[in-house]
């Protein structure tokens, strides 16, 4: 090769060879082009559509938003829970971030202490990539729009406003209304609607107890998305306000309560523990169903810290708990307008007189009273509240006769007020010895005493003390209560919607005016008169022994350690000719029923009746005015015109 | 200037003639397309000529300049350095071997102060100078069917090896193909070319089995069957069809590319620049493309044609083949036709040193049209 003398014969065949063989070789490289443009028409023009949906799929994701949570408003539409806008800091693992620096970070433009952040990043720890840990929530906007400034720099951190569940009464329906917490892991489901992923967003919080626990689906709503551009790992580019779908809030609730009436409720308990119902005795509507003492529901949404939630849960008056309804009490001497009609209904003579020395000796030992009454007949009885005349009167009768009023009254029922914690209490009668104690079946003559007087097995709960009291009110209607008037704006049927009371008009009439008695000569004489005019208040107190005397602990009205004190019971309707409230008022160891209760159901009832615009107009007379001797010698004069009629008239007048 | 004065000794070594004889058209379409990689490259960027844009032109219009140079040097030139290039190449295989840079799980690429060799891309001009210059020399006889056939066969073998072993097995079939172009080019009997190819098809299993590292054989099996793997190598396919299909007709629109602008598509600034186009230029711009390949690589085809020397001819088609299978390899693999083999297109894609390789190729098929009158003897000639 040292030589390459090319001949031009070798030269001619070596060259034939290769042009044959590039022109193949062309021919490969067209073949090959051709086939790449094949290709890419099959994937751009003929399936460009499936390719297009997965484009769209990678570039667009759609955020979940939550839809804010319903409306909770009392009878008169005053707000008693709504949402505020609440600027959350939350942060997510993603690549390339440093969760304790992050933290570091954030700790200087919000309060976290080293506890906060050492949990903080324990969260962040157990969380899934890109999940959002909450950092922080009702930031100002200071902090708010510093955060929203540096949040490029610091990946995995993002400050959002979402919404915040707020309760403008806290304390007062606390207890009814509940409170919204975050999700637990045992709220997830399966199935069904707590399945739902807008559980696990971040802002989302769950229904926890009264109304928010029983309606949290309606409240709930329907989320909606927004729709994000993102790039490959997830970050969010851009958003597409277009391209969004509408959160449906969840419905409006409207109770049937009154916010004034429960307001006042929780003012006049104070710190005393115990819980006071109001009932519309014409429809059952529950106006006030207060629980005392409450808490502050807003703490709840926030999340309480272990030592504030211990704080609450051992105060010995029991603020988580729902008096009105999970507790029950024996309903002491209010028990006796059962025991005095289930008496009358059977043939019992009201005439009949029992003497009362204080001390009544009976099967072998002596039955105490308050005091020495002296002769009394029934309504005698219920007015000054005489326990050896209802010993007497109760044995008249027997205990299954005095259990079946007292259940046609509701006493023992629980009731379908859609919100949960209710208990049943107890009547007992024969039937329920013999159920219960198989090893002392029988009905004991000294029970029945016992019973007459509303202690003994008897324990009930202050909504249906209150719903007895409805009944006796109304006289006619067996009342259901009441507590949600519409869901959405479709309104749940009356509690007026029920039969009627199986018994003789004159019997109920009679205990109810024995229950005026009680507030104008009896036990309660003080708390008869309102203060507004001829619209006055009829009721029966109670003095439920909390701890039986024998036992060395408990104590008669107020002496002694709180804990051993009696129960004060009231109940009371009004006004007495027509009545339109009625109420069950109990103080935990208030002592006498006219020393706590009763003072305390005044309070209430009045400001029941002066929402009431029919009684205002029949308290607010216009005032007399002979006085003025012009419009006697003038007898044309008219009524002065009510201020809000002046305003019309003035309005009207061209000036 | 007219055909018979390039055939006149004299004339044809003057520079002005020799500059005239450069083809101006294609040129003008490799410059075309080397456009086109920098307005995708632009666009990629975010509107921004950094970071790859304004680089990709720039190293362009430096291996531009380079390019004409080397069109300018004599062809006999070329053939006295054909030997000498493999030789530096094939040592500088051997070397990256000991004390070659490591990246990305390979070894490939030499540091030289501030300058890093990647010895594979040398091989590749090299491979085919020295094939080309061997057949010269090799009557046609020899070349269809004779022991001298070991020869080319070694000189083949010998560095695809070294390269299979750094391992880059994308360069590796990629020389390989050429080597057996220019082997096939220059005369080899059909019955050789059969028990070759037959031959292929039996080896390639089992090397597929056990001879692939870890990371090749995943790239094979993921190109089977990507559907297993969405988000592991599946991906890289799965995106990059998702570009081009969406892309439809006429494109999302220059700088709408969702798929690259928002980093699904992997690479996109590299091996995967065409899915890019794709999407944002649909298929109109993609046949647009594929038709300036196509032009280039009928013209530098039709150098081979125009040369009276074997050396040239073989060259330039050697030269051409690379060119075309670079075309041909990326747009199977952004396409899905073919497995991820990290092989980019051609002047499309960012990356200087493929572009180098390229250019210097086609400074060779440019000297091989130049002077296509030359006679070519050993030893002979000037540089100019």
């Amino acid at each position: 090769m040292s030589e390459p003398s090319i001949f031009f014969a070798e030269v001619n065949e070596r060259q034939g060879v290769f042009h044959r063989r590039a022109f193949l070789l062309g021919g490969f490289a067209g073949v090959g082009l051709l086939a790449l443009g094949g290709r890419l028409a099959h994937l751009q023009l003929i399936e460009t559509q499936h390719y297009e949906k997965l484009s769209a799929s990678n570039q667009f994701n759609f955020k979940m938003t939550p839809p804010p949570r319903g409306l909770i408003v009392d009878r008169n539409g005053v707000v008693l829970a709504s949402n505020r806008p609440n600027f959350r800091l939350m942060v997510a693992k993603d690549k390339g971030m440093d969760p304790a620096a992050t933290v570091k970070t954030l700790a200087e433009f919000v309060p976290l202490d080293d506890t906060r952040q050492t949990r903080l990043l324990k969260d962040l720890a157990n969380a899934p990539r890109r999940s959002p840990v909450q950092v922080m929530e009702d930031m100002t906007w200071e902090q708010f729009s510093a955060i929203n400034i540096r949040a490029p720099e610091l990946p995995g951190v993002t400050a959002d406003m979402g919404e915040v569940r707020v309760y403008p009464y806290g304390g007062a329906f606390a207890h009814v209304i509940g409170y919204v917490a975050k999700v637990n892991k045992s709220d997830l489901t399966p199935t069904g609607p707590n399945a739902d992923p807008i559980l696990l967003n971040p802002g989302f919080r769950i229904g926890r107890q009264g109304v928010e626990e029983a309606f949290d689906l309606n409240l709930r709503g329907k989320p909606g998305a927004q729709k994000v551009e993102v790039d490959a790992n997830g970050h969010e580019v851009s958003t597409d306000p277009a391209g969004d779908i509408k959160a449906i809030p969840g419905k409006e609730i409207v109770l049937t309560l009154d916010a004034d009436i429960q307001n006042r409720a929780m003012e006049v308990f104070g710190d005393e523990s115990g819980a006071a119902v109001v009932m519309d005795c014409r429809n059952g509507d529950i106006l006030c169903m207060f629980s005392g003492p409450s808490f502050d529901a807003n703490r709840f949404v926030r999340g309480l810290t272990g030592a504030e939630y211990r704080a609450l849960a051992q105060y010995e008056r029991k603020p988580l708990f729902n008096k009105a309804l999970t507790a029950t009490y024996p309903p002491g001497s209010t028990f006796k307008t059962m025991v005095a009609l289930a008496a009358l209904e059977n043939g019992y003579d009201p005439k009949t007189v029992h003497v009362c020395n204080k001390v009544w000796f009976w099967g072998g030992r002596p039955w105490h009273c308050d005091e020495a009454h002296g002769a009394l007949d029934l309504t005698g009885g219920i007015a000054h509240s005489c326990d050896i005349y209802f010993y007497q009167c109760a044995l008249t009768v027997g205990p299954d006769k005095i259990a079946k009023t007292a259940r046609e009254f509701g006493l023992g029922e629980i009731f379908d007020i859609a919100i949960p914690g209710q208990k049943a209490g107890l009547v007992p009668d024969t039937a329920y010895k013999r159920r219960q104690f198989p090893k002392d079946p029988v009905w004991h003559p000294g029970e029945t005493p016992n019973m007459g007087i509303g202690q003994g097995y008897t324990h009930l709960n202050p909504l249906q003390i209150c719903v007895q009291a409805a009944r006796l009110a109304n006289g006619r209607k067996a009342l259901h209560p009441r507590l949600i008037h519409s869901i959405g704006g479709v309104v749940q049927p009356s509690g007026a919607a029920f039969g009627d009371l199986p018994f003789s008009h004159e019997n109920i009439d009679f205990v109810r005016n024995a229950m005026v008695t009680v507030t104008t000569s009896g036990t309660a004489a003080k708390f008869g008169d309102l203060g507004l005019g001829d619209v006055r208040m009829a009721g029966k107190t109670g003095t439920a022994q909390a701890f039986g005397y024998a036992t060395g602990h408990g104590v008669h009205d107020r002496a002694g350690e709180w804990r051993y004190r009696d129960h004060s019971w009231f109940i009371a309707f009004a006004p007495t000719d027509v009545p339109r409230y009625a109420l069950s008022v109990l103080v935990e160891h208030g002592g006498f029923g006219a020393t706590s209760a009763a003072p305390r159901a005044r309070e209430i009832m009045r400001v029941a009746l002066l929402k009431d615009p029919e009684i205002r107009a029949r308290v607010e007379k216009p005032l007399p005015m002979p006085e003025l001797p012009q419009t006697q010698s003038d007898p044309d004069v008219v009524d002065p015109p009510t201020p809000a009629a002046a305003a019309v008239q003035n309005a009207q007048q061209p000036t | 200037m007219t055909v018979s004065a390039l055939t006149r000794p004299g004339e044809r070594d003057r520079l002005i003639n020799k500059i005239g004889e450069i083809d101006w058209l294609f040129c003008l379409t490799i410059t075309l397309i080397a456009g086109a990689g920098a307005v995708m490259l632009f666009s990629i960027a975010g509107s921004s000529w950094t970071p790859w844009a304004a680089a990709h032109l720039a190293r362009y219009a430096l291996f531009f300049a380079i390019m004409i140079v080397l069109s300018l040097i004599d062809i006999r030139v070329w053939f006295a350095l054909a030997y000498p290039v493999y030789g530096i190449g094939f040592l500088l295989l051997i070397a990256v071997m000991f004390v070659g840079h490591h990246a990305l799980g390979a070894q490939r690429w030499l540091q030289a102060g501030p300058i890093t060799i990647q010895p594979s891309e040398i091989m590749k001009i090299g491979l085919v100078l020295a094939l080309a210059r061997f057949y010269h020399g090799l009557s046609g006889k020899s070349a269809q069917l004779s022991w001298w056939l070991l020869i080319p066969a070694l000189m083949i073998l010998a560095p695809v090896a070294l390269v299979a072993k750094q391992p880059d097995l994308g360069t590796a079939i990629l020389m390989l193909a050429t080597g057996a172009i220019v082997v096939v080019l220059a005369g080899l009997s059909w019955r050789l070319i059969a028990a070759g190819l037959l031959a292929v098809a039996v080896l390639v299993p089992p090397v597929v089995l056990f001879g692939l590292h870890g990371y090749q054989k995943q790239r094979l099996t993921t190109f089977f069957h990507p559907e297993d793997d969405p988000s592991g190598s599946g991906y890289h396919i799965l995106q990059s069809k998702i570009a081009l299909g969406s892309g439809g007709l006429l494109g999302k629109g220059y700088g709408l590319g969702s798929q690259s602008q928002l980093n699904f598509l992997p690479e996109k600034q590299t091996d995967f620049i065409f899915a890019t186009l794709a999407e944002e230029f649909g298929f109109v711009g993609c046949v647009s493309i594929l038709i300036l390949y196509a032009a280039v690589i009928f013209m530098a085809l039709r150098t081979s044609y125009l040369s009276h020397s074997h050396f040239g001819r073989l060259a330039a088609a050697g030269v051409t083949a690379t060119f075309a299978f670079y075309v041909l390899i990326n747009g199977s693999m952004v396409m899905g036709l073919a497995p991820v083999v990290g092989v980019p297109m051609p002047l499309l894609s960012y990356g200087g040193t493929v572009m180098l390789t390229v250019m210097v190729g086609f400074g060779l098929v440019m000297a091989v049209r130049v002077h296509r009158y030359s006679e070519v003897t050993s030893g002979k000639g000037s540089l100019l």
